[in-house]
């Protein structure tokens, strides 16, 4: 590599930062186990990419992921932890949107992978600092677009009808098929989406679509999510929010609104999308896109791209 | 006359007959009754220690969270730093093979040496100089070089981790007591010790542990149901703690007896709520936080083993939960007892 990246490592864990120094040495690394520093390690030596622990006595990792998105957007993050709970998860996305979440023991190939992947897209791809738009443009980008819900059971489908319909163009679905045809004829910026209808897993169709078309912002209601499902919707899935069902008013809202901003910022700004890219789908798992049907994911494919600028990320 | 007699005996007859059918009647309702109860007292029996087995698991399962993370973290270090040790051999017998390159080179004037001329002398000469100043160089290099010992502060950090796996392992082992079922001559400072390991995740950076720990003879007792008892007055401490405090255990033997406190600076049990403490079911936990058969456990346990539980608590202040069991080990009851209560 021409130029070196900076790379940041927090865990209070001495031993894990040593380790993660070796394995990146060809990079420069910048290391602490200090929380309360990390903000300001961050800026100071301009990081392109962060790697954090969790669970540390100061502060938890979802929690340093979230102030470094605010105050230094430009790095992407990279959770790294021993112990996943569902608030660590849930966190990594609402909260720190990850770029990629990653159990210990980690595997040394695919990290390294990993983060010079990160630090490329974290220096050529320009950055997104706030979703939310200004109030006119906003305006203009929810009567532009459309919201699809993707929903089986028929109660949950009306609170998201009462909470949706005065404020966007909505469209229901009630299976993955009903999905694409509306997707076909609609340009839709935010896909809502339960992990199953009825019996039939979804998260497959949502890793497919993420890597399609990666500007589309995906929003999972789940009612008890399972860790492991979540963390591969995050890497795999690249999921905008993950909201628990029962749904709530405010939080649904806030969530579809920054949801099309980022929609819509995307859709100027096509090379930004290379900041959400999805993992590649591995093929061990069983809800790998990869054992969609072909037609279905055929037609995933040749949705139509409706990015301004055209060129295809 | 006679007659009259005849009929009278008759009907004491049929009355004592009555009264006697009458009798052997309730016999036989109170004999079903009396197994009925029995039945029902043998189903109790299996229910309870079915909700033992049940709590033994729903803490097993959350140990094993709290354990998952106390494992994955040296494990990823130690896996990690083998590998690029590894790595580092690899790039070391690059540096190597330079230094080798380099002694070749200056081999080669030897060679020269016995068909030479003037004007390949010098040019020797020259060689010899080059020679020197790559020997040097690549012997610089490889002195410099910080492979060698970045491999061995990693292998250093590889072997200190797998100190601490092979100890939690031990602990895991010493805390179910797999290898050993049934009544055993145990010293319940390794207990209290174990415990506090399987606790660690819920302990650290919040929890200051205070140990005073007496040498204790050793107690007759089912070292994994003591061990069970210790990890729930450890855990119930932690959990009565809000933000920073301290836990103390004091272990202290009486000639007849074997006590062990565990003092925490929680919130303290409230007045309504102490008597209840060590009923089935009672939580004062939000649903799916406790099972309310943590104290009820305990308790079960430590009566199982002859001994007794008492508590003093202070509310906003804390709370002592105080073990005692006897030195001779469940002579009140007889191991046979404890045994039943095994799940």
């Amino acid at each position: 590599m021409s130029d070196p990246l900076r790379i940041l490592l927090i865990d209070d864990e001495e031993r894990i930062l040593r380790a993660l120094r070796a394995l990146l040495r060809e990079h420069v690394t910048f290391a602490t186990t200090d929380p309360l520093q990390a903000v300001a390690l961050a800026r100071q030596h301009d990081v392109d990419v962060v790697i954090c622990d969790q669970r540390m006595p100061e502060k938890p990792g979802i929690e340093v992921l979230r102030e470094i998105k605010e105050s230094h957007p430009r790095a992407l993050r990279i959770l790294l932890t021993g112990y996943s709970d569902l608030k660590a998860v849930l966190g990594s996305v609402n909260e720190s949107e990850v770029f990629r979440f990653v159990n210990k023991p980690w595997n040394n190939a695919e990290l390294k992978a990993l983060v010079t992947e990160a630090g490329q897209i974290a220096r050529e791809a320009p950055v997104i600092a706030r979703d939310a738009l200004p109030p006119t443009e906003h305006d203009r980008a929810r009567s532009a677009v459309g919201v699809l819900v993707i929903e089986s059971d028929a109660a949950v489908q009306q609170r998201l009808r009462e909470i949706l319909q005065p404020y966007y163009k909505v469209n229901f679905a009630n299976s993955a098929e009903r999905a694409l045809q509306i997707m076909e004829q609609q340009e839709t910026a935010v896909v809502i989406s339960e992990t199953q209808a009825g019996r039939n897993d979804l998260t497959g169709l949502l890793k497919a679509l993420k890597l399609h078309h990666p500007h589309i912002a995906t929003v999972v209601l789940t009612e008890r999510a399972n860790a492991q499902t979540a963390i591969e919707l995050i890497n795999e899935g690249q999921v905008y929010r993950m909201l628990l069902k029962p749904v709530r008013m405010g939080t649904c809202r806030l969530s579809v609104d920054s949801a099309i901003g980022r929609y819509w910022q995307l859709k100027q700004n096509p090379q930004a999308a290379r900041r959400f890219t999805a993992a590649p789908p591995s093929e061990h798992s069983t809800t790998s896109p990869l054992r969609l049907p072909a037609a279905l994911l055929n037609r995933i494919r040749s949705l139509p791209g409706r990015l301004l600028g055209a060129a295809r990320v | 006359m006679l007659w009259a007699i005849v009929v009278l005996l008759l009907c004491a007859c049929a009355a004592l007959g009555f009264l006697w059918f009458r009798e052997r009647q309730g016999n036989a309702a109170l004999v079903a009754r009396q197994r009925d109860a029995e039945e029902e007292i043998k189903r109790l029996q299996a229910t309870q220690s079915q909700v033992i087995h049940t709590t033994k698991l729903a803490s097993l399962g959350q140990m094993v969270a709290g354990v998952a993370h106390e494992i994955n973290t040296p494990l990823g270090f130690v896996k990690s730093n083998v590998e690029v040790v590894a790595d580092l051999l690899d790039d070391y017998r690059k540096l190597v093979k330079q230094y080798d390159a380099a002694v070749q080179y200056c081999l080669q004037p030897v060679d020269l040496i016995f068909g030479a001329d003037k004007a390949s002398l010098d040019k020797l000469v020259k060689h010899v100089e080059e020679a020197r100043r790559k020997l040097f160089e690549a012997r610089a290099t490889l002195e410099k070089s910080p492979l060698l010992s970045d491999a061995k502060e990693l292998l250093k950090d590889a072997s200190d981790g797998l100190t601490q796996l092979a100890s939690l392992v031990q602990n895991l082992k010493g805390f179910s007591r797999v290898d050993r079922d049934g009544m055993d001559l145990v010293d319940l400072n390794e207990g209290i010790e174990s415990a506090l390991s399987i606790a660690q995740h819920q302990l650290r950076d919040r929890v200051r542990v205070v140990k005073h720990l007496q040498p204790l003879p050793k107690v007759r007792c089912m070292a994994s149901q003591m061990n069970q008892v210790f990890l729930n007055l450890i855990t119930n401490a932690a959990q009565a703690i809000d933000g920073e405090g301290t836990l103390t255990i004091e272990s202290r033997a009486t000639p007849k007896e074997v006590e062990i406190s565990f003092a925490d600076t929680g919130c303290g049990i409230p007045d309504d709520v102490l008597p209840k403490i060590f009923d089935p079911f009672f939580t004062t936990k939000p649903v799916g936080e406790g099972t309310g058969l943590g104290l009820s456990i305990v308790h079960k346990i430590v009566k199982g083993h002859g001994g007794s539980i008492k508590v003093r608590t202070t509310p906003r202040k804390g709370s002592v939960f105080t073990v005692s069991l006897p030195v001779d080990g469940a002579a009140a009851t007889g191991p046979a007892a404890v045994a039943a209560n095994a799940a």
